[in-house]
């Protein structure tokens, strides 16, 4: 067997033990919110009250999640296990970008009631780019104008057309 | 005769044609944006026609309408985000075929089939809106129970490649519709004091939440594609349109099943293009002879989802004009605009105003035709969307979701809502490691856990073509508008949430 092939087999029994995480998740929610629905008053003039309809589906989420733990267990060789770890870490160094956006994205959405739409949508629009984008002149100018354009113009557009008013922050 | 005749001469009007052009592109460029939807273009224009004519207004609310049923498509075939509920299946087969090369083909289908969608909703509306609407609001909770299940059974043709995944993500669905107040009882349930939750998780914003960002996210897994300037889609972009409308029209049993559904579902107050979208488009699967290509780029699958929603254009004035009852939110606006300039609806409107129904007639077929033409010409700049860089259209669309997120009610709480929403299904979609080793995921949905194969645009259609790459999609529906998403499993999630609440 060849060593990507190796790895590509090795990627797929990290993904089956981190579905097997997220089972487990599901089914510990699952349980939680079943016993929680218990506590919703049942009705005097009904004999399913509020609280049936979610017992029914979390009892539901709950037998499958099971089935689908014995179902990955089953799939998963011992020695995947330990493995798990180095493979979650090559899998996200491969993946940086993605985090990089979605920090960014965080990062905007926490800015965006104190800075304001605009200026926090620029920052984001703009440093986003400044990450993504192959370093060239033409490039910095074309980001700093669709940065402008859809977090200053957005915000004109929304406002004076559309009469929806963004949050406007320091402004 | 005369009525029809009056009618003719009032919408056939410089200025009216106008108006209705401008409504027209307004609808088609907000439903494009993800989370505008229809009825926030209604609602956005209602303001600017209080100084119009009855007529005229009415004309543009209708051609803001129609053409919002149909702008969504533009976002969803472009970037796998549905630019309203109402086009969630759209995504599932007009994103593949924009992927490999035929973004042109897949918006120009969508254009068609919702034009003959329109179209084939208003004879039907003209011809059968009296008796339709009778029929539809004698349907009481026994028969709505029953269209929900019937929605929910589409779950089994979504699952994909593992039936205990989708039971699963059916099953989270429902769960999430538990959250917010019971509807019969008004017991609180789930809201852990969140105030926001007392309402329900926003649909739109879950929808944008899911859609959005994990398509967007998934575009820069390939940090060296990305920095070399890779737009979105590959190849040439070839606008067939005659050519295109030609395979539409050959295609008259899906575009007959497909209108039927939308306007059977629409003339039912309450149900929407959230259903009626994944309805129709379910049915094209089960009748067609290859239902495995279903999910892959096949073009029944835009006719069926494009025809199926935008029939509910004239599906959703049946029981408005025949009975004076709001099918839909974005009816209900048509009706408050009636009323503001002293038309009341009810069920007598077809005999005190004859005239002006059959100008609604009129203006229906007209805006349908405007809609064409508008989206005819604009696609063609639209199809730039897709050759723009990723380092330019991904921070781009990421703002636009915020505003769309935002603008709904206004509140700033709701972006936390969508962020998490986008959180869940980024981890979802990731599907944390599978595929890891080095080749680039495929962007469409999950498909069953096979390591995404390629790294080039040729690989990655001969994945989209394998068989073991099941379809998986998703379907919604309710009030208002609902929603799913990319991964089969968070598509079916939201499909059984959308019907639920």
């Amino acid at each position: 067997m060849s060593e990507s092939s190796h790895n590509e087999e090795h990627a797929k029994e990290a993904g089956e033990i981190a579905r097997l995480l997220s089972y487990v998740v599901l089914l510990l929610a699952s349980v939680d919110l079943f016993l929680s629905a218990n506590a919703i008053p049942p009705s005097r003039f009904e004999r399913l009250g509020a609280g049936a309809f979610p017992k029914i589906v979390f009892a539901n989420i709950a037998l499958v999640a099971i089935i689908a733990i014995v179902d990955a267990l089953r799939k998963i060789p011992r020695d995947a296990y330990g493995r798990f770890f180095t493979a979650t870490a090559d899998w996200a160094r491969r993946r940086y970008l993605v985090f990089i956006c979605l920090a960014a994205l965080a990062a905007c959405l926490i800015a965006i009631p104190r800075l304001g739409f605009s200026i926090a949508s620029f920052l984001f629009i703009f440093g986003l780019e400044l990450g993504l984008m192959p370093r060239r002149p033409v490039s910095i100018f074309t980001a700093l104008v669709v940065a402008a354009i859809f977090s200053f113009g957005l915000n004109w557009l929304f406002a004076e057309v559309f009469n929806v008013y963004l949050p406007r922050g320091v402004l | 005769m005369d009525s029809f005749l009056s009618g003719l001469t009032q919408i056939f009007t410089l200025t009216t044609l106008i108006y209705m052009l401008a409504g027209s592109i307004a609808g088609i460029i907000a439903a494009a944006i993800p989370g505008f939807t229809v009825t926030m273009a209604i609602v956005l224009t209602l303001p600017l026609t209080f100084s119009m004519e009855p007529l005229q207004d009415i004309a543009v609310m209708l051609s803001v309408y129609v053409g919002g049923y149909t702008g969504g498509l533009i976002s969803a075939a472009l970037l796998d985000i549905p630019g309203t509920p109402s086009s969630v299946a759209t995504t599932f087969d007009a994103f593949p075929m924009a992927r490999r090369g035929e973004a042109g083909r897949a918006l120009s289908l969508g254009v068609w089939a919702s034009f003959f969608g329109t179209f084939i909703s208003t004879v039907v509306l003209i011809a059968a809106a009296p008796p339709l609407a009778i029929s539809a609001v004698k349907l009481g909770p026994w028969e709505y129970f029953s269209l929900i299940v019937f929605a929910l059974t589409i779950v089994a043709s979504l699952v994909g490649s593992s039936v205990i995944r989708g039971m699963l993500a059916a099953l989270i669905g429902l769960a999430i519709s538990t959250v917010g107040t019971d509807p019969i009882m008004d017991r609180p349930s789930f809201d852990f004091g969140i105030e926001m939750l007392q309402a329900g998780l926003p649909f739109l914003i879950v929808l944008i939440g899911i859609f959005a960002i994990s398509q967007l996210t998934s575009e820069v897994e390939d940090a060296k594609s990305v920095r070399s300037g890779t737009s979105l889609v590959a190849g040439a972009i070839d606008f067939q349109t005659w050519k295109v409308m030609k395979e539409a029209l050959r295609r008259p049993v899906n575009l007959i099943r497909s209108s039927i559904v939308g306007v059977l579902i629409g003339a039912l107050p309450g149900a929407g293009g959230s259903i009626a979208n994944p309805v129709a488009y379910d049915q094209a699967k089960r009748a067609s002879k290859t239902p495995e290509k279903f999910g892959k780029g096949i073009p029944d699958g835009v006719v069926a989802s494009e025809v199926g929603n935008s029939a509910i254009a004239g599906g959703g004035l049946i029981p408005l004009i025949g009975l004076g009852i709001p099918g839909s939110a974005a009816d209900a606006i048509l009706m408050a605009s009636l009323m503001v300039h002293g038309i009341s609806v009810d069920p007598r409107l077809m005999l005190d105003h004859a005239d002006f129904v059959y100008s609604m007639f009129i203006a229906m077929t007209v805006a349908s035709l405007m809609m064409l033409a508008v989206s005819l010409v604009s696609m063609r700049a639209f199809l730039r969307v897709a050759a723009t860089p990723k380092w330019v259209i991904v921070p781009v669309v990421m703002v636009c979701c915020v505003v769309g997120s935002f603008a709904l009610n206004n509140r700033v709480t709701d972006l936390a809502c969508w962020a998490s929403s986008a959180w869940r299904a980024t981890a979802a979609r990731a599907r944390l490691l599978a595929g890891s080793a080095g080749a680039r995921r495929d962007p469409r949905p999950d498909l069953g856990n096979e390591p995404a194969p390629c790294a080039d645009e040729k690989r990655r259609s001969d994945a989209l073509r394998h068989p073991a790459h099941q379809p998986s999609l998703p379907c919604c529906g309710s009030h208002l508008d609902r929603l799913s998403d990319p991964q089969p499993s968070e598509k079916t999630k939201i499909l059984s949430r959308g019907l639920v609440r």
